[in-house]
This record gives C-alpha cells, structure tokens and sequence, in this order.
C-alpha cells in the first residue's frame, strides 16, 4: 500500500491542488489501484515556497503542478507498484 | 436567566420604486431593546420620508423609556403634512423587550403583529388606548426561549391582491404558513427572510405595496470561539490553545498551522477529508474535541461574502448554510447558532505567503470585517490580538 498525501492548505490550493487531488483520484480509480494507494490530504506541510503543489509519497516530498500529475502518477506512483 | 435577542428584517419595495416606505429602526439601550417598524403613507419619496422620522422618533423616545403619549404627541406635531392628501400620516409598531423577554408592544394600524410559541402562531393579549384620537393597542409581552414576535407592514396581507389572490394573504393564512414553516432553529433574519420571499411571490415578483417583515427572536446564548492564525511567540501556542479551548459552548480552527497547534496541543491526529463541495473553497478537517476545522484564509473570505448576503435586507435568497463545506458550515455557527463570538487572532507570519492574495493583511482585514458584521448580526463580539 502506498500512501499519498497532498497538501490542501491556502497556498497549495492556489496552485491548484483541487485539480491534482480530483485527477489522481480519477487517475487511481482508472488504473484500478483502489486497493494499493491511498490517497490523502494535509494541511499545509509548510513548503510552500516549491512551485507547484505539495505531494508526499511515502514520506519522499515532490512538487506537482497540475499540468504534470499524469506524469507524476505514472512515474512516481503507478511504476512503485508491483 | 439573560437570553439573547436575535432580530432581522426584509423589506421589498413597490415595484418600480427606488426607496422602500417602510423603515426599520433598532437601539439597544441598556438591558432592553428597541424594534420599531414604521410603514409611511404612500409610496416612494414621500413615504420613505414619513417612516424614516417615524421610526427615528419613537425609537430614540421609546428607547429612553419616554411615555408613549408623549412620543405620539410629538411625532404629531413633527411629521410634515402631505400637500395632495392634506394628512401626516405613518403606521407604525413598537416592540420593547428586555433580555429578560419582558417588555410591551404599541401598535398603531399596521397589522397585528404575531406571536409564534413553541411552534404555534398566537395573537399578543392587545389592549386599547386612545391617545390624541388615535387608537393604539398596547401588549403587555413575557416571551420565552425559543419565541418570535412577527411585525409586518400591510404589503404583507396584501400580498396578491389583483395578482394571484382576490383579497391578499390573510393574516390567518400567513399564520397558517408561519406554523407549517417555522423550525425553533430558525434565526429572526431567516424567518423574516422566508415570508417577504413568500409575499413576493404571490405578487409575481412585483409587489403592489411596500413589504417588510421584522422579526425578533429570543432564546438561549451560545458562544463560539474562533481561532484564526498561530501566535507571534511560539512559546505561547499552548497557553494560546488552552484559552482558545475554555469558557465557550463551540470552537472553530481557522488555518493549516492554528489546527496543527491545537491538534498537538490535543495530542490527537488531524484527519482531512479530501471531498471538495465547493471549488473556491478548500476541504475540511477532523480533530477530536474542536467543532469545526477549516482552511483559513480562502474560506474566510467566502464567509464574509455569506455575511453581506445575510444582512442584506433587500436579498431573497433564503437565510440558511446548509451545505457543507467549510465557509458554510461556518456561517451556520457563527450567524445562526452564535450568540457571542469570541476571535482568538494570530498574528504570526506565515512568509511564503507573503504577496500571495492569502498573505497576513489580508488575514486581518477579513477578520475586522467579519467582526464587523457580526456587529450588525446583534451579537456581542471580543477579538484577541497575539
């Protein structure tokens, strides 16, 4: 099981961590990985500063603008699981 | 034992009309208050006119316990007399209540005000008086928690009137709504809001009269603390949360850090739930012993635009937060349940997001802002600084 944790504080919401949290959803359910990764959500992990939104994968922090979360899931995400 | 007065009022205007000819006028002096609503001959300028120094006049007197003779007296002698009709002529009606619930009602020629008591509309016991030729019925009034009184102008029974109803809505029959429609939950501002709505449909959204329904509401006070931001000195987080968490019936956490602190300060988990049920407004969370955990700044700022649509007077759109994401849950404590307010406001900087449209000014003038309607809602707001 992998968990995932994306930041929904103020600032991450600015850039648009609705839309990455609601595409790794779909993205999670398309691939039908319901049962390998769960997916969260934090309050602000104070980086803000990053560029894009805050993501947490098992404890290894990534920056994802919402245009990259396809990339993002399929490298970082999908290819973890076995 | 004090309870808390709750009031609000809807008014509509005479279709095509800029001004409205009814006016509200509130004052609180002491332990009692003052409601009076006054309904001015006519429409537009002229009634505006009447209503407006009738409803000024007998507020200020009456508010300073002066004699109800001598307040009619002199709005006698003060209003200005209509050139066409050759008349001065304004209806209005008085409510004066303590915190107690007791006080009395004068009416003079509007509708008989209504008196809704676990759930049941009833007529006030009124008594007649003659004072400079007029008839005036006074109530002697003992309300109970829970209790609304209901003032109207006659657009109210009047509603309809060559449009969907032969003769108006009766006030019978607005009692009969009022008993199918009233929840003890509801707020004074959301029932009056309720029944101008009702009254503006039965006249087809042009109403053929000034319409304005006053409501009072009395029942038992509820505190809520709200904390908004972490405290400057990080030493003081603990001793900062543990008042934020005593001497209140709620508590709300506004902000990613402030529900950090507290949840530590708690020694229980934050849990967010990722369901967005509103795009502008970030998800909420869970922490064990807080009410409500939200966002901060993006979802004050929506609370503030639900303030102003609370208070406005003319806005139809009913009273009532039932959806559940954060700025709506929020305005269910706050407008609704609420009583006292008291704000617990952190003034640490949060620098990434310095320049960002969520950055620490704009925190405080949300805050200010807030207080500021919360004001005008009636209820006793403290804010502290740390």
């Amino acid at each position: 099981m992998i968990k995932v944790t994306v930041c929904i504080g103020s600032s991450c919401h600015l850039k648009g961590s609705r839309q990455v949290v609601e595409e790794l959803q779909y993205l999670i359910k398309e691939n039908n990985l319901q049962d390998s990764v769960n997916l969260g959500g934090a309050f602000c992990m104070g980086k803000c500063n990053e560029k894009g939104v805050n993501v947490n994968v098992d404890g290894v922090h990534y920056s994802v603008e919402p245009k990259d979360v396809k990339d993002f899931f399929e490298k970082e995400i999908k290819s973890k699981i076995k | 034992m004090a309870l808390f007065i709750d009031y609000g009022y809807t008014s509509l205007n005479h279709v095509g009309e800029e001004l409205c000819g009814d006016k509200v006028e509130y004052a609180q002096n002491g332990d009692f208050i003052t409601l009076v609503l006054a309904d001015g001959l006519g429409s537009g300028v002229k009634a505006n006119i009447l209503s407006t120094l009738t409803s000024k006049i007998l507020c200020t007197m009456v508010s300073n316990n002066v004699s109800i003779v001598e307040c009619i007296e002199t709005l006698i002698s003060s209003l200005p007399v209509c050139k066409e009709r050759g008349v001065a002529y304004s209806t209005f009606t008085v409510v004066h209540l303590n915190h107690e619930g007791q006080g009395f009602i004068f009416e003079f020629d509007n509708p008989q005000a209504i008196y809704i008591h676990n759930g049941i509309c009833k007529d006030f016991d009124r008594q007649e008086m003659i004072i400079s030729n007029k008839v005036v019925y006074k109530s002697d009034i003992k309300l109970e928690n829970n209790d609304f009184i209901v003032t109207m102008s006659d657009g109210a029974i009047h509603a309809g009137i060559g449009a969907t109803l032969n003769f108006g809505w009766e006030r019978k029959d607005i009692m009969d709504y009022l008993n199918r429609t009233v929840k003890p939950d509801m707020s004074a501002r959301t029932l009056a809001c309720n029944l101008a709505s009702s009254c503006n449909d039965l006249y087809l959204s042009k109403p053929g009269d000034d319409t304005t329904i006053a409501c009072i509401k009395i029942r038992k006070k509820l505190k809520v603390n709200i904390m908004v931001g972490p405290p400057v000195e990080k030493e003081k987080d603990d001793y900062y949360v543990s008042k934020f968490l005593s001497n209140t019936d709620k508590t709300c956490v506004c902000g990613g850090t402030s529900s950090t602190i507290v949840a530590r300060y708690l020694k229980k988990p934050i849990e967010v739930d990722l369901t967005y049920l509103d795009a502008d407004v970030p998800p909420m969370a869970k922490i064990d012993g807080v009410d409500l955990v939200t966002e901060g700044v993006l979802t004050l700022r929506r609370l503030l635009e639900l303030s102003n649509m609370y208070l406005d007077t003319k806005d139809l759109k009913p009273k009532i937060f039932v959806q559940k994401d954060g700025a709506n849950q929020l305005a269910d404590m706050l407008f609704i349940q609420a009583s006292d307010v008291e704000f617990f406001v952190g003034q640490s900087i949060n620098s990434a997001h310095q320049g960002l449209p969520i950055d620490i000014t704009m925190k405080l003038k949300l805050v200010e802002s807030l207080a500021y309607n919360l004001k005008l809602m009636g209820k006793n707001v403290v804010l502290n600084y740390d």
